[in-house]
Protein backbone atom coordinates (compact mmCIF):
# COMPACT_ATOMS: atom_id res chain seq x y z
CA UNK A 1 0.00 0.00 0.00
CA UNK A 2 1.17 3.50 -0.66
CA UNK A 3 2.69 4.80 2.58
CA UNK A 4 0.81 8.10 2.47
CA UNK A 5 -2.51 6.36 2.01
CA UNK A 6 -1.50 4.03 4.82
CA UNK A 7 -0.69 7.04 6.99
CA UNK A 8 -4.10 8.56 6.33
CA UNK A 9 -5.72 5.29 7.40
CA UNK A 10 -3.58 5.23 10.54
CA UNK A 11 -4.69 8.79 11.28
CA UNK A 12 -8.34 7.79 10.85
CA UNK A 13 -7.95 4.87 13.27
CA UNK A 14 -6.38 7.25 15.75
CA UNK A 15 -9.23 9.75 15.37
CA UNK A 16 -11.72 6.94 15.86
CA UNK A 17 -10.01 5.98 19.11
CA UNK A 18 -10.26 9.55 20.32
CA UNK A 19 -13.86 9.89 19.27
CA UNK A 20 -14.95 6.67 20.92
CA UNK A 21 -12.80 6.57 24.02
CA UNK A 22 -11.20 9.96 24.38
CA UNK A 23 -7.75 8.47 24.20
CA UNK A 24 -5.22 7.49 21.62
CA UNK A 25 -3.58 4.20 20.75
CA UNK A 26 -1.07 2.46 22.94
CA UNK A 27 0.91 -0.71 23.22
CA UNK A 28 3.36 -1.05 26.08
CA UNK A 29 0.64 -0.48 28.70
CA UNK A 30 -0.97 -3.72 27.61
CA UNK A 31 2.28 -5.60 28.16
CA UNK A 32 2.54 -4.00 31.58
CA UNK A 33 -0.95 -5.21 32.45
CA UNK A 34 0.11 -8.68 31.40
CA UNK A 35 3.27 -8.46 33.51
CA UNK A 36 1.30 -7.36 36.56
CA UNK A 37 -1.30 -10.08 36.01
CA UNK A 38 1.52 -12.60 35.65
CA UNK A 39 3.15 -11.54 38.90
CA UNK A 40 -0.23 -11.73 40.64
CA UNK A 41 -0.54 -15.29 39.46
CA UNK A 42 2.98 -16.50 40.19
CA UNK A 43 3.80 -14.57 43.34
CA UNK A 44 0.66 -13.06 44.87
CA UNK A 45 2.42 -12.38 48.15
CA UNK A 46 5.09 -10.35 46.44
CA UNK A 47 2.49 -8.33 44.54
CA UNK A 48 0.71 -7.51 47.79
CA UNK A 49 3.85 -6.29 49.48
CA UNK A 50 5.24 -4.08 46.74
CA UNK A 51 4.01 -0.52 46.54
CA UNK A 52 4.08 -0.37 42.77
CA UNK A 53 1.73 -3.32 42.30
CA UNK A 54 -0.58 -2.01 44.99
CA UNK A 55 -0.83 1.37 43.31
CA UNK A 56 -1.39 -0.27 39.99
CA UNK A 57 -4.20 -2.40 41.34
CA UNK A 58 -5.85 0.63 42.83
CA UNK A 59 -6.06 2.33 39.46
CA UNK A 60 -6.66 -0.90 37.51
CA UNK A 61 -8.95 -3.22 39.49
CA UNK A 62 -8.60 -6.02 36.95
CA UNK A 63 -5.39 -5.56 35.00
CA UNK A 64 -6.36 -7.67 32.01
CA UNK A 65 -9.79 -6.14 31.49
CA UNK A 66 -8.37 -2.88 30.26
CA UNK A 67 -8.72 -0.83 27.12
CA UNK A 68 -5.14 -1.33 26.04
CA UNK A 69 -5.16 -5.08 26.52
CA UNK A 70 -8.23 -5.45 24.33
CA UNK A 71 -6.82 -3.05 21.80
CA UNK A 72 -3.60 -5.10 21.62
CA UNK A 73 -5.58 -8.32 21.20
CA UNK A 74 -7.21 -6.53 18.30
CA UNK A 75 -3.79 -5.70 16.87
CA UNK A 76 -2.91 -9.41 16.94
CA UNK A 77 -6.08 -10.22 15.02
CA UNK A 78 -5.75 -7.28 12.63
CA UNK A 79 -2.11 -8.00 11.86
CA UNK A 80 -2.90 -11.66 11.32
CA UNK A 81 -5.75 -10.82 8.93
CA UNK A 82 -3.61 -8.49 6.87
CA UNK A 83 -0.76 -10.98 6.82
CA UNK A 84 -3.12 -13.77 5.77
CA UNK A 85 -4.60 -11.68 2.94
CA UNK A 86 -1.15 -10.77 1.64
CA UNK A 87 0.26 -14.25 2.15
CA UNK A 88 2.89 -13.20 4.65
CA UNK A 89 2.12 -15.73 7.38
CA UNK A 90 5.31 -17.63 8.04
CA UNK A 91 7.49 -18.42 11.03
CA UNK A 92 10.80 -16.81 10.27
CA UNK A 93 13.51 -14.50 11.54
CA UNK A 94 14.04 -11.31 9.64
CA UNK A 95 17.57 -9.97 9.61
CA UNK A 96 20.41 -8.61 7.62
CA UNK A 97 22.09 -11.31 5.53
CA UNK A 98 25.35 -10.63 7.37
CA UNK A 99 24.34 -11.88 10.80
CA UNK A 100 23.14 -15.20 12.13
CA UNK A 101 19.67 -15.89 13.44
CA UNK A 102 21.08 -16.28 16.91
CA UNK A 103 22.66 -12.82 16.88
CA UNK A 104 19.44 -11.33 15.64
CA UNK A 105 17.37 -12.96 18.40
CA UNK A 106 19.82 -11.91 21.11
CA UNK A 107 19.74 -8.30 19.94
CA UNK A 108 15.95 -8.41 19.64
CA UNK A 109 15.72 -9.44 23.29
CA UNK A 110 18.18 -6.73 24.36
CA UNK A 111 16.28 -4.16 22.32
CA UNK A 112 13.04 -5.32 23.89
CA UNK A 113 14.45 -4.93 27.39
CA UNK A 114 15.53 -1.40 26.60
CA UNK A 115 12.23 -0.55 25.00
CA UNK A 116 10.18 -2.08 27.79
CA UNK A 117 12.11 -0.19 30.44
CA UNK A 118 12.14 3.06 28.49
CA UNK A 119 8.44 2.94 27.73
CA UNK A 120 7.65 2.77 31.43
CA UNK A 121 10.07 5.53 32.32
CA UNK A 122 8.79 7.74 29.49
CA UNK A 123 5.12 6.95 30.23
CA UNK A 124 4.42 5.55 26.82
CA UNK A 125 6.00 4.08 23.75
CA UNK A 126 6.04 5.16 20.13
CA UNK A 127 2.28 4.61 19.83
CA UNK A 128 1.10 5.76 23.22
CA UNK A 129 3.36 8.70 23.71
CA UNK A 130 4.87 9.79 20.41
CA UNK A 131 2.10 9.14 17.86
CA UNK A 132 -0.86 9.87 20.12
CA UNK A 133 0.90 12.73 21.85
CA UNK A 134 1.74 14.38 18.55
CA UNK A 135 -1.84 14.06 17.33
CA UNK A 136 -3.07 16.07 20.33
CA UNK A 137 -0.05 18.39 20.11
CA UNK A 138 1.13 17.53 23.61
CA UNK A 139 4.62 18.63 24.54
CA UNK A 140 5.51 15.21 25.92
CA UNK A 141 4.56 13.59 22.62
CA UNK A 142 7.03 15.72 20.71
CA UNK A 143 9.73 15.25 23.35
CA UNK A 144 9.32 11.47 23.24
CA UNK A 145 9.33 11.45 19.47
CA UNK A 146 12.46 13.58 19.27
CA UNK A 147 14.25 11.53 21.93
CA UNK A 148 13.34 8.14 20.43
CA UNK A 149 14.10 8.95 16.82
CA UNK A 150 17.05 11.17 17.65
CA UNK A 151 18.74 8.48 19.71
CA UNK A 152 18.03 5.81 17.14
CA UNK A 153 19.56 7.97 14.42
CA UNK A 154 22.56 8.76 16.59
CA UNK A 155 23.20 5.09 17.34
CA UNK A 156 22.37 3.85 13.85
CA UNK A 157 26.01 3.93 12.77
CA UNK A 158 27.10 1.63 15.60
CA UNK A 159 24.34 -0.85 14.97
CA UNK A 160 24.69 -0.88 11.18
CA UNK A 161 25.96 -4.46 11.07
CA UNK A 162 22.60 -5.62 12.34
CA UNK A 163 20.67 -4.17 9.45
CA UNK A 164 22.77 -3.39 6.38
CA UNK B 1 -21.01 14.28 20.99
CA UNK B 2 -17.64 12.64 21.32
CA UNK B 3 -15.78 11.20 23.10
CA UNK B 4 -18.59 8.68 23.29
CA UNK B 5 -17.58 6.99 26.51
CA UNK B 6 -17.11 10.26 28.38
CA UNK B 7 -20.55 11.47 27.42
CA UNK B 8 -21.97 8.09 28.41
CA UNK B 9 -23.35 7.42 24.97
CA UNK B 10 -21.79 4.00 25.18
CA UNK B 11 -21.12 1.88 28.26
CA UNK B 12 -17.78 0.88 29.67
CA UNK B 13 -18.10 -2.62 28.26
CA UNK B 14 -19.01 -1.35 24.82
CA UNK B 15 -15.92 0.83 25.07
CA UNK B 16 -13.78 -2.25 25.69
CA UNK B 17 -15.37 -4.05 22.78
CA UNK B 18 -14.74 -1.08 20.53
CA UNK B 19 -11.15 -1.05 21.79
CA UNK B 20 -10.84 -4.51 20.32
CA UNK B 21 -12.22 -3.34 16.97
CA UNK B 22 -10.00 -0.27 16.99
CA UNK B 23 -7.09 -2.59 17.72
CA UNK B 24 -7.98 -4.69 14.70
CA UNK B 25 -7.92 -1.56 12.58
CA UNK B 26 -4.61 -0.50 14.10
CA UNK B 27 -3.02 -3.90 13.60
CA UNK B 28 -4.29 -4.15 10.05
CA UNK B 29 -3.00 -0.71 9.09
CA UNK B 30 0.39 -1.42 10.67
CA UNK B 31 0.77 -4.76 8.94
CA UNK B 32 -0.47 -3.64 5.56
CA UNK B 33 2.11 -0.84 5.64
CA UNK B 34 4.90 -3.26 6.40
CA UNK B 35 5.44 -2.28 10.03
CA UNK B 36 5.76 -5.99 10.70
CA UNK B 37 9.18 -5.94 9.08
CA UNK B 38 12.06 -5.00 11.32
CA UNK B 39 14.35 -4.29 8.39
CA UNK B 40 11.83 -1.84 7.06
CA UNK B 41 11.49 -0.18 10.47
CA UNK B 42 15.25 0.04 10.85
CA UNK B 43 15.52 1.23 7.26
CA UNK B 44 14.29 4.62 8.36
CA UNK B 45 17.52 5.17 10.28
CA UNK B 46 19.75 4.28 7.33
CA UNK B 47 17.62 5.98 4.72
CA UNK B 48 17.06 2.94 2.51
CA UNK B 49 13.37 2.69 3.39
CA UNK B 50 11.52 5.61 4.94
CA UNK B 51 8.04 4.13 4.72
CA UNK B 52 7.73 4.15 8.49
CA UNK B 53 8.54 7.83 8.68
CA UNK B 54 5.91 8.60 6.06
CA UNK B 55 3.17 6.50 7.59
CA UNK B 56 3.90 7.64 11.12
CA UNK B 57 3.93 11.34 10.41
CA UNK B 58 1.07 11.23 7.92
CA UNK B 59 -0.95 9.49 10.63
CA UNK B 60 -0.03 12.14 13.18
CA UNK B 61 -0.86 15.14 10.98
CA UNK B 62 -4.09 13.61 9.67
CA UNK B 63 -5.20 12.91 13.23
CA UNK B 64 -4.19 16.37 14.42
CA UNK B 65 -6.07 18.12 11.61
CA UNK B 66 -8.99 15.74 11.91
CA UNK B 67 -9.40 16.30 15.63
CA UNK B 68 -9.40 20.06 15.19
CA UNK B 69 -12.02 19.87 12.46
CA UNK B 70 -14.17 17.55 14.53
CA UNK B 71 -13.94 19.99 17.40
CA UNK B 72 -14.91 22.80 15.04
CA UNK B 73 -18.05 20.92 14.03
CA UNK B 74 -18.79 20.09 17.68
CA UNK B 75 -18.35 16.38 17.06
CA UNK B 76 -15.80 15.97 19.80
CA UNK B 77 -15.00 17.92 22.92
CA UNK B 78 -11.24 18.28 22.99
CA UNK B 79 -11.26 19.22 26.65
CA UNK B 80 -12.17 15.64 27.49
CA UNK B 81 -9.49 13.80 25.60
CA UNK B 82 -6.44 12.45 27.30
CA UNK B 83 -3.34 14.60 27.03
CA UNK B 84 -0.10 12.94 28.04
CA UNK B 85 1.40 14.68 31.04
CA UNK B 86 4.90 16.05 30.63
CA UNK B 87 7.61 15.02 33.07
CA UNK B 88 10.57 16.57 31.36
CA UNK B 89 13.43 14.32 32.47
CA UNK B 90 11.66 11.01 32.36
CA UNK B 91 10.14 11.82 28.94
CA UNK B 92 13.58 12.51 27.53
CA UNK B 93 15.37 9.76 29.45
CA UNK B 94 12.73 7.21 28.56
CA UNK B 95 12.87 8.33 24.94
CA UNK B 96 16.64 7.91 24.77
CA UNK B 97 16.43 4.40 26.21
CA UNK B 98 13.61 3.54 23.79
CA UNK B 99 15.65 4.89 20.89
CA UNK B 100 18.50 2.55 21.82
CA UNK B 101 16.03 -0.31 22.04
CA UNK B 102 14.60 0.61 18.65
CA UNK B 103 17.88 0.46 16.77
CA UNK B 104 19.04 -2.73 18.52
CA UNK B 105 15.75 -4.59 18.40
CA UNK B 106 14.25 -3.19 15.25
CA UNK B 107 10.72 -2.92 16.61
CA UNK B 108 8.65 -0.86 18.96
CA UNK B 109 6.03 -2.47 21.19
CA UNK B 110 3.05 -1.98 18.88
CA UNK B 111 4.84 -3.15 15.77
CA UNK B 112 6.37 -6.14 17.55
CA UNK B 113 2.89 -7.39 18.49
CA UNK B 114 1.83 -6.87 14.90
CA UNK B 115 4.90 -8.71 13.56
CA UNK B 116 4.49 -11.52 16.08
CA UNK B 117 0.97 -12.04 14.75
CA UNK B 118 2.33 -13.05 11.35
CA UNK B 119 4.96 -15.33 12.81
CA UNK B 120 8.13 -13.24 13.04
CA UNK B 121 10.28 -15.01 15.60
CA UNK B 122 12.49 -11.99 16.23
CA UNK B 123 9.36 -10.00 17.12
CA UNK B 124 8.39 -12.63 19.66
CA UNK B 125 11.87 -12.41 21.16
CA UNK B 126 11.52 -8.63 21.26
CA UNK B 127 8.18 -8.96 23.07
CA UNK B 128 9.84 -11.23 25.59
CA UNK B 129 12.46 -8.54 26.06
CA UNK B 130 9.75 -5.94 26.69
CA UNK B 131 8.25 -8.14 29.39
CA UNK B 132 11.66 -8.40 31.07
CA UNK B 133 12.26 -4.65 30.72
CA UNK B 134 8.92 -3.75 32.27
CA UNK B 135 9.48 -6.26 35.05
CA UNK B 136 12.85 -4.69 35.84
CA UNK B 137 11.23 -1.26 35.86
CA UNK B 138 8.52 -2.33 38.28
CA UNK B 139 10.79 -4.24 40.61
CA UNK B 140 13.35 -1.48 40.80
CA UNK B 141 10.79 1.32 40.85
CA UNK B 142 11.92 2.87 44.17
CA UNK B 143 15.36 3.41 42.62
CA UNK B 144 14.11 5.61 39.77
CA UNK B 145 10.96 6.95 41.35
CA UNK B 146 12.59 10.34 41.93
CA UNK B 147 13.73 10.64 38.34
CA UNK B 148 10.37 9.32 37.11
CA UNK B 149 8.46 12.12 38.82
CA UNK B 150 10.98 14.93 38.40
CA UNK B 151 10.24 18.21 36.63
CA UNK B 152 6.51 17.79 36.21
CA UNK B 153 5.17 20.45 33.86
CA UNK B 154 1.49 19.55 33.79
CA UNK B 155 -0.01 18.61 30.45
CA UNK B 156 1.02 21.46 28.22
CA UNK B 157 0.35 21.51 24.51
CA UNK B 158 2.89 22.73 22.02
CA UNK B 159 0.53 25.60 21.26
CA UNK B 160 0.58 26.63 24.95
CA UNK B 161 4.36 26.69 24.91
CA UNK B 162 4.53 28.92 21.87
CA UNK B 163 1.49 30.94 22.91
CA UNK B 164 -0.35 30.43 19.65
CA UNK B 165 -3.39 28.54 18.42
CA UNK B 166 -3.57 24.80 17.91
CA UNK B 167 -4.50 25.37 14.29
CA UNK B 168 -1.39 27.35 13.49
CA UNK B 169 0.89 24.85 15.22
CA UNK B 170 -0.77 22.03 13.31
CA UNK B 171 -0.23 23.86 10.05
CA UNK B 172 3.46 24.34 10.84
CA UNK B 173 3.81 20.67 11.75
CA UNK B 174 2.22 19.74 8.44
CA UNK B 175 4.84 21.79 6.62
CA UNK B 176 7.66 20.21 8.63
CA UNK B 177 6.27 16.73 7.97
CA UNK B 178 5.99 17.32 4.23
CA UNK B 179 9.57 18.57 4.24
CA UNK B 180 10.65 15.36 5.97
CA UNK B 181 8.79 13.27 3.40
CA UNK B 182 10.68 15.02 0.66
CA UNK B 183 13.99 14.29 2.39
CA UNK B 184 12.85 10.70 2.95
CA UNK B 185 12.12 10.11 -0.73
CA UNK B 186 15.44 11.61 -1.64
CA UNK B 187 17.17 9.34 0.89
CA UNK B 188 15.46 6.23 -0.47
CA UNK B 189 17.12 6.87 -3.83
CA UNK B 190 20.42 7.95 -2.37
CA UNK B 191 20.83 5.09 0.13
CA UNK B 192 19.14 2.39 -1.93
CA UNK B 193 20.52 -1.09 -1.30
CA UNK B 194 21.05 -4.01 -3.62
CA UNK B 195 19.95 -6.58 -1.08
CA UNK B 196 16.82 -4.71 -0.11
CA UNK B 197 13.87 -3.99 -2.33
CA UNK B 198 11.28 -1.38 -1.41
CA UNK B 199 7.86 -2.82 -0.65
CA UNK B 200 9.29 -6.28 -0.34
CA UNK B 201 7.10 -9.04 0.91
CA UNK C 1 6.41 10.71 -5.40
CA UNK C 2 3.01 11.57 -6.81
CA UNK C 3 1.21 10.44 -3.69
CA UNK C 4 3.18 12.94 -1.66
CA UNK C 5 1.97 15.75 -3.87
CA UNK C 6 -1.63 14.57 -3.61
CA UNK C 7 -1.30 14.42 0.16
CA UNK C 8 0.23 17.89 0.20
CA UNK C 9 -2.50 19.25 -2.07
CA UNK C 10 -5.16 18.05 0.36
CA UNK C 11 -3.59 18.56 3.73
CA UNK C 12 -1.98 21.96 3.24
CA UNK C 13 -5.29 23.71 2.44
CA UNK C 14 -6.93 21.91 5.36
CA UNK C 15 -4.10 23.03 7.59
CA UNK C 16 -4.47 26.59 6.38
CA UNK C 17 -8.20 26.54 7.09
CA UNK C 18 -7.69 25.16 10.58
CA UNK C 19 -4.96 27.70 11.25
CA UNK C 20 -7.24 30.53 10.13
CA UNK C 21 -10.47 29.69 11.93
CA UNK C 22 -10.77 30.51 15.59
CA UNK C 23 -10.59 27.60 17.94
CA UNK C 24 -13.83 26.10 19.10
CA UNK C 25 -13.85 26.60 22.81
CA UNK C 26 -17.54 26.14 23.49
CA UNK C 27 -18.06 23.41 25.96
CA UNK C 28 -20.80 21.02 25.15
CA UNK C 29 -21.62 20.37 28.72
CA UNK C 30 -24.38 18.02 29.48
CA UNK C 31 -25.12 16.53 32.83
CA UNK C 32 -27.21 13.42 32.63
CA UNK C 33 -30.32 13.31 34.79
CA UNK C 34 -28.63 10.63 36.86
CA UNK C 35 -25.54 12.69 37.51
CA UNK C 36 -27.65 15.64 38.57
CA UNK C 37 -29.66 13.41 40.86
CA UNK C 38 -26.46 12.10 42.42
CA UNK C 39 -25.30 15.62 43.17
CA UNK C 40 -28.69 16.62 44.56
CA UNK C 41 -28.68 13.53 46.75
CA UNK C 42 -25.20 14.24 48.02
CA UNK C 43 -26.20 17.80 48.82
CA UNK C 44 -22.67 18.99 48.20
CA UNK C 45 -24.07 22.27 46.94
CA UNK C 46 -25.26 23.30 50.39
CA UNK C 47 -23.38 25.58 52.74
CA UNK C 48 -24.47 26.07 56.32
CA UNK C 49 -25.36 29.65 57.32
CA UNK C 50 -22.57 29.42 59.88
CA UNK C 51 -20.03 28.85 57.13
CA UNK C 52 -21.39 31.78 55.15
CA UNK C 53 -21.36 34.02 58.24
CA UNK C 54 -17.81 33.03 58.98
CA UNK C 55 -16.68 33.94 55.49
CA UNK C 56 -18.54 37.23 55.65
CA UNK C 57 -16.91 38.18 58.91
CA UNK C 58 -13.49 37.24 57.68
CA UNK C 59 -14.19 39.29 54.58
CA UNK C 60 -13.27 36.33 52.45
CA UNK C 61 -12.69 37.90 49.03
CA UNK C 62 -13.79 34.76 47.23
CA UNK C 63 -17.30 34.88 48.62
CA UNK C 64 -19.99 36.22 46.33
CA UNK C 65 -23.50 36.19 47.77
CA UNK C 66 -26.25 36.17 45.19
CA UNK C 67 -29.80 37.04 46.17
CA UNK C 68 -32.21 35.24 43.86
CA UNK C 69 -35.36 36.89 45.24
CA UNK C 70 -37.00 39.67 43.28
CA UNK C 71 -35.73 43.23 43.40
CA UNK C 72 -38.35 44.50 45.91
CA UNK C 73 -37.41 42.02 48.53
CA UNK C 74 -33.75 42.61 47.87
CA UNK C 75 -34.25 46.35 48.47
CA UNK C 76 -35.88 45.71 51.82
CA UNK C 77 -33.31 43.35 53.19
CA UNK C 78 -30.24 41.64 51.88
CA UNK C 79 -27.03 40.23 53.18
CA UNK C 80 -23.93 42.42 53.09
CA UNK C 81 -22.16 42.62 49.74
CA UNK C 82 -24.71 40.52 47.96
CA UNK C 83 -25.84 41.12 44.41
CA UNK C 84 -29.35 40.60 43.14
CA UNK C 85 -30.02 38.14 40.34
CA UNK C 86 -33.74 37.31 40.45
CA UNK C 87 -34.39 33.67 39.65
CA UNK C 88 -36.64 34.50 36.68
CA UNK C 89 -33.83 36.50 35.19
CA UNK C 90 -31.02 34.05 35.77
CA UNK C 91 -30.57 33.05 32.13
CA UNK C 92 -30.09 36.64 31.09
CA UNK C 93 -26.66 36.75 29.39
CA UNK C 94 -25.91 39.84 31.44
CA UNK C 95 -25.35 37.65 34.50
CA UNK C 96 -23.33 35.00 32.84
CA UNK C 97 -20.00 36.39 33.91
CA UNK C 98 -21.15 36.22 37.52
CA UNK C 99 -22.51 32.69 37.56
CA UNK C 100 -20.08 31.07 35.17
CA UNK C 101 -16.61 31.71 36.53
CA UNK C 102 -13.99 29.88 38.52
CA UNK C 103 -12.62 32.58 40.75
CA UNK C 104 -15.31 33.25 43.29
CA UNK C 105 -17.45 31.06 45.40
CA UNK C 106 -21.03 31.95 44.57
CA UNK C 107 -23.65 31.37 47.23
CA UNK C 108 -27.28 31.63 46.18
CA UNK C 109 -29.82 32.49 48.82
CA UNK C 110 -33.55 33.14 48.93
CA UNK C 111 -36.07 33.20 51.74
CA UNK C 112 -36.09 29.44 52.05
CA UNK C 113 -33.90 26.90 50.34
CA UNK C 114 -36.13 26.20 47.39
CA UNK C 115 -35.57 29.11 45.02
CA UNK C 116 -31.86 29.23 45.64
CA UNK C 117 -31.62 25.54 44.98
CA UNK C 118 -33.53 25.96 41.72
CA UNK C 119 -31.02 28.58 40.67
CA UNK C 120 -28.24 26.15 41.48
CA UNK C 121 -29.87 23.34 39.48
CA UNK C 122 -30.15 25.57 36.43
CA UNK C 123 -26.56 26.73 36.58
CA UNK C 124 -25.34 23.23 37.31
CA UNK C 125 -27.14 21.85 34.29
CA UNK C 126 -25.40 24.49 32.23
CA UNK C 127 -22.15 23.09 33.51
CA UNK C 128 -21.15 26.03 35.66
CA UNK C 129 -19.01 25.36 38.68
CA UNK C 130 -18.44 27.08 41.99
CA UNK C 131 -22.08 27.78 42.71
CA UNK C 132 -23.51 26.88 46.09
CA UNK C 133 -26.72 27.27 48.06
CA UNK C 134 -27.12 28.63 51.56
CA UNK C 135 -29.09 26.01 53.40
CA UNK C 136 -32.32 27.24 54.95
CA UNK C 137 -32.12 30.62 53.30
CA UNK C 138 -32.75 33.91 55.03
CA UNK C 139 -35.39 32.48 57.34
CA UNK C 140 -32.92 30.11 58.85
CA UNK C 141 -30.24 32.80 58.78
CA UNK C 142 -32.32 35.17 60.88
CA UNK C 143 -33.25 32.37 63.21
CA UNK C 144 -29.74 31.10 63.82
CA UNK C 145 -27.36 33.95 63.20
CA UNK C 146 -29.39 36.97 64.15
CA UNK C 147 -31.33 35.51 67.05
CA UNK C 148 -29.50 32.45 68.19
CA UNK C 149 -31.16 30.42 70.86
CA UNK C 150 -29.07 30.04 73.93
CA UNK C 151 -28.39 26.39 74.58
CA UNK C 152 -28.91 24.91 78.01
CA UNK C 153 -25.80 25.16 80.11
CA UNK C 154 -25.64 21.39 80.17
CA UNK C 155 -25.23 21.26 76.40
CA UNK C 156 -22.04 19.91 74.94
CA UNK C 157 -19.22 22.37 74.45
CA UNK C 158 -19.66 22.51 70.69
CA UNK C 159 -23.19 23.72 71.09
CA UNK C 160 -22.05 26.53 73.33
CA UNK C 161 -19.19 27.43 71.06
CA UNK C 162 -21.58 27.51 68.13
CA UNK C 163 -23.93 29.76 70.08
CA UNK C 164 -21.13 32.14 70.96
CA UNK C 165 -20.03 32.23 67.37
CA UNK C 166 -23.52 32.96 66.15
CA UNK C 167 -24.02 35.68 68.71
CA UNK C 168 -20.75 37.29 67.73
CA UNK C 169 -21.49 36.91 64.06
CA UNK C 170 -24.96 38.32 64.46
CA UNK C 171 -23.54 41.33 66.23
CA UNK C 172 -20.84 41.84 63.68
CA UNK C 173 -23.34 41.58 60.87
CA UNK C 174 -25.76 44.04 62.37
CA UNK C 175 -28.10 41.91 64.40
CA UNK C 176 -29.26 42.57 67.95
CA UNK C 177 -26.42 44.15 69.86
CA UNK C 178 -25.39 41.76 72.54
CA UNK C 179 -22.48 41.95 74.87
CA UNK C 180 -20.21 39.46 73.30
CA UNK C 181 -18.31 37.22 75.57
CA UNK C 182 -14.69 36.72 74.67
CA UNK C 183 -15.72 35.01 71.54
CA UNK C 184 -14.42 31.54 70.99
CA UNK C 185 -15.07 32.02 67.37
CA UNK C 186 -14.30 28.76 65.81
CA UNK C 187 -12.41 28.86 62.62
CA UNK C 188 -14.67 26.81 60.54
CA UNK C 189 -12.83 24.94 57.95
CA UNK C 190 -13.15 26.44 54.54
CA UNK C 191 -16.11 25.25 52.60
CA UNK C 192 -15.16 22.78 49.98
CA UNK C 193 -14.26 24.51 46.76
CA UNK C 194 -12.85 21.23 45.63
CA UNK C 195 -13.70 20.45 42.07
CA UNK C 196 -16.45 17.97 41.82
CA UNK C 197 -15.98 14.85 39.88
CA UNK C 198 -16.06 15.90 36.28
CA UNK C 199 -17.82 13.31 34.23
CA UNK C 200 -15.75 10.26 33.62
CA UNK C 201 -12.04 10.40 33.80
CA UNK C 202 -10.31 9.51 30.60
CA UNK C 203 -7.36 7.29 31.12
CA UNK C 204 -4.64 6.98 28.62
CA UNK C 205 -1.03 6.53 27.87
CA UNK C 206 0.86 3.36 27.59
Amino acid sequence: MNPYLGGVLLGLVLILAFWVSGRGLGASGAVKSAVVAGVDLVAPGHAENTAYYKDYHESHPSPLKSWLVLEMLGVLVGGFLSGAIAGRLKFRVEKSPKITNKTRIIFAVIGGIFFGFGSQLGRGCTSGSALTGMAVLSLSGFLSMAAIFGTAFALAYFARKLWI
Amino acid sequence: MGPLVVNEIITENANLFLAFLIGIGFGFVLEVNGFSSSRRLAGMFYGYDTTVLKVFFTGAIVAAVGLLFMSLFNWIDLSYIYINPTYLWSSLGGGVIMGAGFILGGYCPGTSVCAASIGKLDAMAFLGGIVIGIFIFIEGFPMWEGFYNAKFLGSPLLSDIFGTSRGLITFLIILVALGMFWVGEWAEKHFARDDYKLNQK
Amino acid sequence: MKARLILAAIIIPLGMIIAAVPENTTKQFRLTANELLEEVKDGTQFLQPDEVADMLIQKDPTLQLIDVRDADQYEKFSLPNSINIPLVDILNPEWKEYINQDVKLNVFYSNGTKNANEAWMITRQLGFENNYVMLGGLNYWVETIMNPEKPASTSPDEEIAKYNFRKGAGAALGGAAVNTQPSTMKKSSKPPISKRKKKKKVQGGC
